[in-house]
């Protein structure tokens, strides 16, 4: 029996201490002082709809708080879901629906975020004003139990509309000052964006495709492509031509595969029509290789040129030309048929 | 001064193309190829179907070369002396010789026409290599010369029976093999039937002016052209490279549709093959006005000059012109110059 009392006596005892520590908590956050800013910063993010809410709609807001050493967040102040909101002793109607706690510790601070999800459970045949919290945070100093401060996580106004409008309605009751600018329809100049963003991406990509010098590209690797990269490293020289005309000599003759001749030159053009507005081009070029393989003498009635490096300038573009071709592209008309590279 | 014998001589031949041209229509090709032949000094045997125009146009050239000119047909019977000298009795009574179509214009000969070649004996095409290669015979105790003289021959490429087939060492001789083909053209065609100036084969050819060249300078002519025609470096390795891919035509990556490629060639074009190709091309450029050499020029010649020199396996061998064709346009396009 004795025992039991003491027992007894003992339960009461902690049972008195529990209560009495918990009092310490559990004391109305409002009353308590206010945290100095410097040790807490907040990042809210908040509902872009601030109006037309109605009964049964969620919304969602997340604060992110930073608190810095030595005070420290006490969970059990975060706010908890279905606690009734209340606005000057009424029921505002907007409850906590779900809350979701995370924290991040360092060695000087902690970063919580909290994810709140508010639920209308109001309505009202005008539209009315309410507001997300606010919601008060309990802070305690860890170096001093007794310092216990508060954070008062600020409100979100909204508005709430009715789900129809009952009877007639005075306009000028009905305006908020929330009431955001009505959305227009974007549609039209979001196409746009998307089709010029298209556009300028796609010559982007051809503008590094015609200009491009390596073969990262379908159809970038083809023989004029290789060509072009081989003779623009050629030395400018006598030597330099004699060798970039066997180099386009040797292109024409893998693109047809079979060796091209002035003589067969149709037979290459009907079996690569790409190339059929190069024709021109194609005979001086022939003339040029006439010259320098052949005959030293032959000089082309129809164009000459001053200088060796000219004609390798010349042979250059021309091997460009032949790579437009290879691609599909339709090169274009010279003015004159000039051989001066410049044109 | 060589610059205006080129052009005079250019313009002799040209007329010479032209005058042909008028009495065997069709057959430019052939003509222009026959008259390269005779500025590069090289015989020329035709080859094609019965009655296609090869008799016509040989006996055409000759009128225009003038000088003289001896013709033979090739028959099973005809014997080496046959060509040489005729025995007859004259009217004394007493035996006679008389010299035979080699012997009887003497230096003056210009063109010796062998018609259907392959109809002749072995011994007889033995005797007319000799003649071929070195324009000179032994007989009589004397040694006669031909300094001028062509053999132009023609060959039925179809008729097989009652004829030999001309060894390729024979065939090695020809500067030329040409192939005659009927024309195409409806026109031509027509005229051929309808027309009856093409009737009187004589009357036909006498319509050709005749010693429209003078046959007795072409040798130191030729000379001339031959020297005047310039082949660069790079024409050098291109006809080198063509001697060999005719070798080895697999190297070059040239296959024949149905060929075994590894048992088709017995043996490629002959160094004297390659060099009359070269003195025919040098020609051809000459013709077109060019000093120097071209792959075209080349290409202009290449089957006439190369294809009846290639040596094939037997078993290729009824199907040689095909073959020859089909290989020679192969190493053509394979064959890169530059």
């Amino acid at each position: 029996m004795t025992q039991f009392i003491r027992f007894f006596y003992i339960l009461v005892s902690f049972s008195a201490l529990a209560l009495t520590a918990q009092s310490a908590y559990a004391i109305d956050s409002q009353n308590l002082p206010d945290i100095n800013p410097k040790y807490v910063s907040m990042k809210s993010i908040d509902p872009v709809r601030l109006v037309g809410y109605t009964v049964g709609d969620v919304i969602e807001r997340e604060v992110i708080l930073t608190v810095k050493a030595p005070y420290k967040l006490i969970e059990t102040s975060l706010p908890i879901p279905g606690y009734e909101k209340r606005h000057k002793g009424q029921v505002i109607g907007i409850e906590l629906k779900s809350i979701q706690h995370t924290k991040k510790v360092d060695d000087n601070s902690t970063t919580h975020h909290i994810k709140l999800a508010y639920q209308v459970f109001t309505n009202n045949i005008v539209a009315k004003n309410a507001a997300l919290g606010p919601e008060y945070l309990n802070l305690v100093n860890l170096k001093n139990n007794q310092d216990v401060v508060k954070f008062r996580i600020p409100t979100v106004d909204i508005a709430i509309s009715p789900i129809a409008i009952f009877g007639q309605v005075k306009i000028e009751n009905n305006m908020s000052p929330f009431l955001g600018p009505l959305p227009l329809k974007n549609d039209k100049e979001e196409n746009w964006l998307k089709l010029s963003l298209s556009f300028l991406i796609l010559s982007t990509l051809g503008l590094l495709y015609i200009l491009g010098m390596r073969a990262w590209l379908p159809r970038m690797g083809g023989t004029f492509a290789k060509v072009y990269r081989a003779l623009r490293k050629q030395e400018k020289s006598t030597q330099g031509l004699k060798e970039s005309v066997a180099l386009v000599h040797t292109g024409l003759s893998t693109t047809a595969n079979f060796t091209v001749f002035s003589n067969n030159l149709e037979q290459f053009l009907a079996l690569k029509p790409n190339f059929i507005g190069l024709r021109l081009e194609l005979e001086q070029f022939f003339n040029l290789s006439r010259r320098i393989n052949f005959e030293p003498k032959y000089l082309d009635p129809a164009a000459s040129f001053d200088t060796d490096v000219n004609a390798q300038l010349w042979v250059i573009k021309f091997a460009r030309r032949c790579r437009d071709c290879e691609r599909g592209l339709i090169p274009e008309k010279l003015a004159t048929t000039s051989m001066k590279p410049g044109l | 001064m060589i610059d205006r014998q080129l052009a005079d001589w250019r313009n002799h031949a040209l007329n010479l193309e032209s005058e042909v041209n008028k009495v065997v229509v069709g057959q430019q090709n052939p003509i222009r190829l026959i008259t390269t032949s005779i500025f590069a000094r090289g015989h020329v045997l035709l080859e094609g179907d019965v009655g296609v125009g090869k008799t016509t146009l040989l006996r055409a050239f000759t009128r225009g070369i003038g000088g003289g000119y001896q013709r033979i047909e090739g028959t099973i019977d005809l014997m080496p002396n046959d060509l040489v000298y005729h025995t007859y009795l004259g009217e004394d009574g007493k035996p006679h010789v008389s010299p035979g179509p080699l012997l009887m214009s003497g230096e003056n000969l210009s063109v010796f026409f062998f018609n259907e070649i392959n109809r002749a004996r072995p011994q007889v095409h033995s005797l007319l290599l000799r003649v071929m290669a070195e324009r000179s015979l032994s007989a009589f105790n004397t040694e006669h010369y031909f300094p001028h003289m062509i053999v132009f021959a023609d060959r039925n490429q179809v008729e097989k029976e009652e004829t030999f087939e001309i060894p390729s060492a024979a065939r090695d001789r020809f500067m030329m093999e040409i192939p005659i083909v009927v024309p195409n053209d409806n026109d031509i065609m027509e005229a051929l039937v309808f027309d009856t100036k093409f009737h009187n084969v004589d009357a036909l050819v006498n319509n050709v002016k005749p010693d429209v060249l003078q046959f007795d300078e072409l040798n130191a002519f030729s000379s001339v052209l031959q020297n005047s025609v310039d082949t660069s470096d790079t024409l050098k390795k291109y006809a080198l490279n063509l001697w060999k891919a005719t070798k080895a035509p697999l190297d070059y990556g040239v296959k024949v549709s149905g060929v075994d490629m590894n048992r088709l060639v017995l043996s490629g074009a002959s160094p004297r093959g390659m060099s009359m190709m070269l003195r025919a091309a040098r020609v051809n450029a000459w013709l077109n006005e060019r000093t120097a050499v071209l792959p075209e020029d080349i290409h202009a010649v290449f089957h006439a000059t190369v294809a009846h020199r290639l040596v094939f396996s037997p078993v290729y061998e009824m199907r040689r012109t095909e073959i020859a064709r089909e290989m020679l346009n192969g190493i053509m396009n394979a064959v890169a110059a530059p």
